[in-house]
């Protein structure tokens, strides 16, 4: 697959934010320990461009890899690095159920990051879909205990947020079941990140409305 | 050259002696041959070496047939048995050899065909093809190849089911009293028992090759039943309401529910659900809230409907759908839900019983509390299934997923139930929309079986 095919790919999927907040961020923390002025002009340089142009970072990312000659599979490397937490999108309040909508949209990031490990082995592998499978219900299950519990404005948000990864989850057992036809896993990483960004839209959701 | 001369048999001339013994000899030889004559060809394919791979269509929509010798099937074994351990198994086997439990000798009279698919495996005697037993895959924990000298055996560990099994004719038919329920008395609790199903075949070769078949079939079977799974957890994850879809209100969210019940009430229809709600005079939010929220409410049980019916229309033949739809009247005209749960689990059978999941959202909560409780003693309670009741496996996930669908499912069943007392009982017009919404999911269930039926059915 050339780099061009992997652009063509991830352009027309939504994952193309994940490059900035997976790939970068951990790039301008790293940075920080080395120059934080620096590192903090760039972080915001490129909150920037990439809110004004919307797939820039991911262009960068795409092209560096390109120019270095690097055989990455984008897809396979950005779902095993979307397993790190987003500080921006934790949320911080203390109450118990937003602590566990953190703990379960995590727990759902990290098993969804080891599908390149297992894809290989079968048994392994419907046993991961198990865990995933799990691991869906039960962040679904806390939303909607949040959702019961706690009163906010814009709830239609909320909501739109929720369906959305319904939509995407839909979206990955589609996936899996062509997988389990033509065996290629690219498209399993590809749905995996959009349901793994999908996670964290769901936190950033409630970070901001709730 | 006299000897050899001697030595060639001159056609024609028979001893006598020879004539009356060797007439007894031919008779049995013709008896045999006739009787190996009479036996049909079985149903097989050619495997692609060395794997024995064979095409997943052939297991789903067709069945490859085995010769096997059927010793016997060994009920209330202990569920601990490690099927891998040669030392155990022998150990069983070499006890229920002694006690005629199982068959000693080898003979013709054990001749039996195994008969393989995605959904069983079915066992005939050879001759007659009188049926011995049936297993469905998902009751298969484990199958086993042991080699004891010249004796290729393998075993099947199974489910037990209540009522025993039958033997082989030759062996008496021990421990049936002692079958009911997949458990046992043993010591000082109940022991979960299990049953092994001892096979002989020929040699190592067709051993392998009925094992490496019965992997396929799991491989098949497991892939479908894990997204099938995955399916199930979205679906329940999904379809559990933010707002109640029963039109009773949360005793824990009482200021939340009551827009919310109220909007329900007014607007609650999967057609038009602006139109009602532009004509609706009780509704206390605001008309873009009201509006907003009228739409999401509709468009919730719209597609959760879409949802349940694209489920439907994959998982039941046209016949069953229309069969869903009768049930579903004769319950909504006054049948017990007891009854509804009953004759459902009977429609859908074991293989689909998830599909009661599905219908949470359109028990009403006078009803919830009986739904959730037949869900959890079917096992499909939380998404358990075929998966978890056969191997055993989430039972931590499950317990803690159901914790927090305990939580989340009180609102449809415990919190509400709690709250369901003679202060809760509905007014006439949430009856009003609770019967239009249930004439509208029986009407278009309803027309989904006519138009499989001009679609031309849909496969299982």
């Amino acid at each position: 697959m050339t780099m061009e095919d992997i652009k063509n790919e991830v352009q027309t999927t939504s994952m193309v934010p994940m490059a900035l907040y997976t790939v970068m961020y951990p790039v301008f923390n790293q940075l920080e320990k080395v120059n934080l002025s620096a590192a903090q002009t760039l972080r915001a340089a490129f909150i920037k461009a990439e809110k004004e142009n919307p797939g820039l970072t991911q262009d960068i990312v795409l092209k560096i890899l390109e120019k270095k000659n690097l055989e990455i599979n984008y897809a396979e490397s950005l779902l095993r690095m979307a397993t790190e937490d987003v500080e921006e999108f934790l949320i911080d309040r203390r109450e118990p159920e937003f602590q566990e909508l953190n703990e379960r949209a995590r727990a759902l990031k990290h098993i969804l990051s080891t599908i390149p490990d297992e894809i290989n082995d079968r048994v392994r592998f419907l046993q991961t879909i198990k865990d995933i499978a799990s691991a869906i219900k039960e962040l679904l299950d806390t939303v909607n205990t949040v959702f019961r519990k706690y009163q906010y404005q814009n709830r239609r948000a909320l909501e739109q947020q929720k369906k959305e990864f319904v939509k995407y989850s839909k979206s990955f057992s589609d996936t899996l079941k062509t997988y389990f036809k033509d065996a290629k896993a690219i498209n399993v990483f590809v749905s995996a990140n959009r349901l793994t960004h999908q996670t964290n839209m769901i936190l950033q959701t409630f970070k901001t409305v709730v | 050259m006299e000897e050899d001369v001697k030595k060639v048999k001159k056609p024609g001339i028979v001893s006598p002696f020879k004539r009356v013994f060797l007439k007894g000899e031919r008779g049995r030889d013709k008896k045999t041959s006739e009787k190996t004559t009479e036996r049909r060809a079985l149903h097989t394919f050619s495997l692609s070496q060395p794997d024995h791979r064979i095409d997943p269509d052939i297991l789903l929509n067709d069945y490859i047939e085995k010769e096997v010798k059927y010793l016997g099937q060994l009920t209330s074994v202990p569920g601990y048995l490690n099927p891998s351990s040669r030392t155990e198994v022998l150990q069983l086997i070499d006890n229920a050899r002694k006690t005629n439990q199982l068959a000693g000798q080898l003979t013709p009279e054990l001749d039996a065909v195994v008969s393989l698919s995605a959904y069983n495996i079915k066992l005939v005697w050879r001759d007659g093809e009188d049926i011995i037993l049936r297993v469905p895959i998902h009751d298969i924990a484990a199958v086993s190849y042991i080699r004891d000298d010249s004796l290729h055996l393998v075993v099947l560990k199974t489910a037990q089911e209540s009522g025993g099994s039958p033997c082989p004719s030759s062996c008496p038919d021990l421990n049936k009293s002692q079958t009911l329920g997949s458990l046992s008395e043993s010591g000082p609790g109940l022991v979960e028992v299990c049953c092994l199903l001892v096979l002989a075949v020929e040699n190592k070769a067709t051993a392998e090759e009925l094992c490496l078949l019965l992997s396929q079939v799991f491989q098949i079977v497991y892939t479908e039943s894990t997204i099938d799974f995955l399916d199930r957890a979205i679906f329940d994850g999904a379809t559990t309401p933010t707002r109640h879809l029963s039109l009773y209100s949360d005793s824990s969210s009482k200021v939340d529910a009551k827009e919310a019940f109220e909007a329900e009430a007014s607007t609650f229809s999967f057609e038009g659900s602006l139109e009602a709600a532009d004509s609706s005079p009780s509704t206390p939010a605001s008309p873009q809230t009201k509006a907003a929220s009228e739409g999401e409410l509709s468009t919730t049980a719209a597609e959760l409907l879409q949802d349940y019916m694209t489920t439907l229309r994959t998982k039941l033949s046209s016949q069953e759908i229309q069969q869903f739809a009768t049930l579903l009247h004769e319950y909504r005209n006054g049948a017990s839900i007891h009854e509804f749960c009953i004759n459902l689990r009977q429609l859908y059978g074991d293989s689909r019983k998830f599909l009661l999941l599905g219908l949470r959202p359109f028990i009403p909560e006078k009803d919830s509390q009986h739904f959730e409780n037949f869900l959890e003693t079917i096992g499909v309670k939380d998404g358990r299934g075929i998966i978890t009741d056969s191997f055993g496996r989430y039972r931590r996930t499950a317990s803690s997923a159901s914790d927090s669908t305990a939580n989340g499912a009180g609102t449809v069943g415990g919190d509400s139930a709690h709250s369901g007392g003679a202060g809760d009982a509905p007014a006439p017009s949430e009856g009003d929309e609770w019967d239009r919404m249930i004439t509208d999911i029986s009407n278009d269930i309803e027309a989904l079986g006519v138009s499989m039926d001009q679609d031309g059915g849909v496969s299982p």
